[in-house]
């Protein structure tokens, strides 16, 4: 079709605006991660969007290896909290992908489990605020709190709703002819399962796997109640940064932020395609 | 892209299913099962047990024993008349009121620039679906930023009207509540923009062709060829955000902390205060428990309307 060049103006100029600001707090949280500390405050003339003097001191500084002398050394550097955040939510996919993977296909194949659409839909729509007061009482009598893998007990729950609703789409969407060729051959069933289907579907639970590991990594309140000191992961690691003694350490939380956004931005690029079955439980597809 | 109507095959039904399979069924969701039981059994028992009690983690009892604190139903008075948990009830409501709307126009004025092809257009779509992939707690800090009274945000408006602008966003409570749906709106607004794309990229080219060539002008077109089309689509994408909504936290937390006083605290942020600092968790296991009922009993509500 083709549109009057009044049309098109509009809409660059509305993608244009769009594109700005969006980008406006991206960027300036990357510009103030590259910021030494004298420019973290500067307002008013001052105020620039591009650093001045740009600067790996604020990545250096978290990593406890700066030679600044204007800020406070960090009691704790950011290398645990990465791990803890990088444990926590790989595991916790791992739980969450196991169990929705196989309850995906119980239910695909064989109709087993016919309570758990609804289950999980429940458990999604609960806010996690409202069961967090007894998962606390049970983690601390099961000395889950503050360790890593009592988080990603809970993470791989949280997001096991997310795990089976994607995984059942493809397995629903799924030629039987293989498998069944394979029963007629003399297989077992669990064998059809893990030696021909799983491999199949490598593609489907490569992205189901990813769109995972995002939610479990965006996670902060949870972690924010169930980890203390030991296991902080990054966003609570992250609000840590500002005391009364060091004030607000504008920079170096600009560096971390900046270390936890990117990956699950590159990884949600890279799954593009299956971001809107995933985010609306497979109801829609592109 | 469209909606899933149907299943391509005909659900499995107990008759048809030979008993092997009913058995490998029955382990492959047990995991799952055991999962469910463990986050959603338990726990509600448990919260049940605790809101009729005084309990505390300082009552210096273990929770078991909490019946020595019995107070019957007084949490469920209590919170009946506990005038800032309503207020924060209403807050919530406002934020999503004003939120959903802004972002469900935005969204879809955008994607409606998207349908067809023109240069740029996949790098634009990627990058602005960027902010909803951005930890919410980092975009949270983000906001932080920007909303300083010498931050960005006001030397935008500064260099706009040509001399300098001083407000201090997040320490004014009304302007504290418009940041924090600021930062709501940038961060889910390309969720509304992904889902109504996908949606409006499934409506058929050739009717809308058709009704063109019969005289309707863009308006119509989308009226009454698209609209109808993606009524499903459009409540799926709704119902996400009120929920979501429904739960804000972690962004405005970061940026607000619920304050200046409480002009931001939302039922989230009332819980998670009452829980972390004023420990009276039988009383917060009564709010929690009512809650869960309520959402339970829309729950249900909605499913059965959308299934008619």
């Amino acid at each position: 079709m083709t549109r009057s060049p009044v049309f098109e103006t509009f809409r660059y100029a509305a993608i244009l605006l769009a594109l700005a600001i969006t980008l406006v707090p991206i960027i300036w949280m990357t510009s103030m991660a590259f910021k030494p500390v004298s420019e973290w405050q500067a307002t008013g003339a001052d105020l620039t969007w591009i650093p001045k003097r740009p600067t790996f001191e604020n990545f250096r500084y978290l990593f406890g290896q700066s030679e600044t002398t204007l800020i406070v050394a960090l009691e704790r550097t950011a290398t645990k909290p990465i791990l803890a955040s990088l444990l926590s939510a790989g595991f916790g996919t791992l739980i969450a992908m196991g169990a929705g993977t196989a309850a995906a296909y119980g239910l695909s194949r064989f109709g087993s489990g016919g309570n758990l659409p609804l289950a999980l839909i429940q458990l999604r729509l609960f806010p996690p605020m409202a069961v967090m007061i007894p998962v606390m009482m049970m983690w601390a009598f099961l000395s889950l709190m503050d360790t890593w893998w009592g988080l990603a007990l809970i993470y791989g729950i949280v997001t096991l709703p997310f795990a089976f609703w994607l995984m059942k789409t493809f397995f629903d969407e799924m030629p039987r002819e293989i498998e069944e060729a394979a029963l007629v051959e003399g297989c077992t069933r669990l064998r059809v399962f893990l030696k021909i289907t799983l491999p199949m579907m490598r593609a489907p639970l490569a992205s189901a796997t990813l769109f995972v590991f995002i939610l479990n990594w965006s996670d902060y309140l949870i972690a924010l109640l169930l980890t203390t000191r030991q296991w902080v992961t990054i966003p609570v690691y992250m609000s840590s940064l500002a005391s009364s003694m060091t004030g607000q350490l504008y920079g170096a939380k600009a560096a971390l932020g900046l270390i936890a956004a990117v990956p699950p931005v590159i990884l949600g690029i890279m799954i593009q395609r299956h971001l809107v079955r995933g985010l609306t439980f497979g109801a829609l597809k592109q | 892209m469209s909606v899933t109507d149907t299943p391509p095959a005909p659900p499995p039904t107990a008759a048809s299913v030979p008993a092997d399979a009913v058995r490998l069924g029955h382990w492959l969701t047990l995991p799952a099962q055991i999962l469910i039981l463990f986050i959603a059994v338990f726990p509600i028992l448990m919260q049940l047990y605790i809101s009729l009690t005084d309990w505390s983690p300082l009552s210096g009892r273990p929770w078991p024993r909490a019946w020595e604190l019995w107070n019957g139903f007084a949490n469920y008075a209590d919170l009946m008349s506990d005038r800032r948990l309503w207020s924060a009830v209403g807050r919530t409501a406002l934020v999503m009121i004003v939120c959903v709307p802004v972002q469900f126009f935005l969204g879809l004025g955008l994607a409606m620039l998207f349908v067809d092809d023109f240069r740029g257009k996949r790098l634009f779509y990627s990058i602005l679906i960027m902010p909803m992939m951005v930890v919410p707690a980092v975009a949270g800090y983000m906001f932080f930023m920007l909303f300083q009274s010498g931050g960005p945000i006001n030397d935008i408006f500064g260099t706009l009207i040509g001399r300098p602008v001083v407000i201090a966003w997040l320490s004014d409570p009304t302007l504290a509540l418009v940041a924090v749906m600021i930062a709501d709106i940038w961060q889910w607004t390309p969720l509304m923009f992904l889902i109504l794309l996908a949606g409006l990229v499934g409506v058929p080219d050739d009717q809308m062709k058709a009704a063109t060539l019969l005289g309707a002008n863009a308006w119509q077109r989308f009226r009454t060829i698209a609209l109808p089309r993606m009524k499903t689509i459009i409540i799926i994408a709704l119902a996400i955000r009120v929920i979501e909504n429904f739960k804000i936290f972690d962004t405005l937390y970061i940026m607000t902390s619920g304050g200046p006083g409480v002009a931001t605290e939302t039922i989230s942020v009332y819980i998670y205060k009452v829980t972390t600092q004023d420990l009276i968790w039988g009383y917060v296991a009564a709010i929690a428990l009512v809650i869960l009922i309520v959402l339970s009993v829309v729950a249900v509500l909605a499913m059965r309307r959308m299934a008619r």
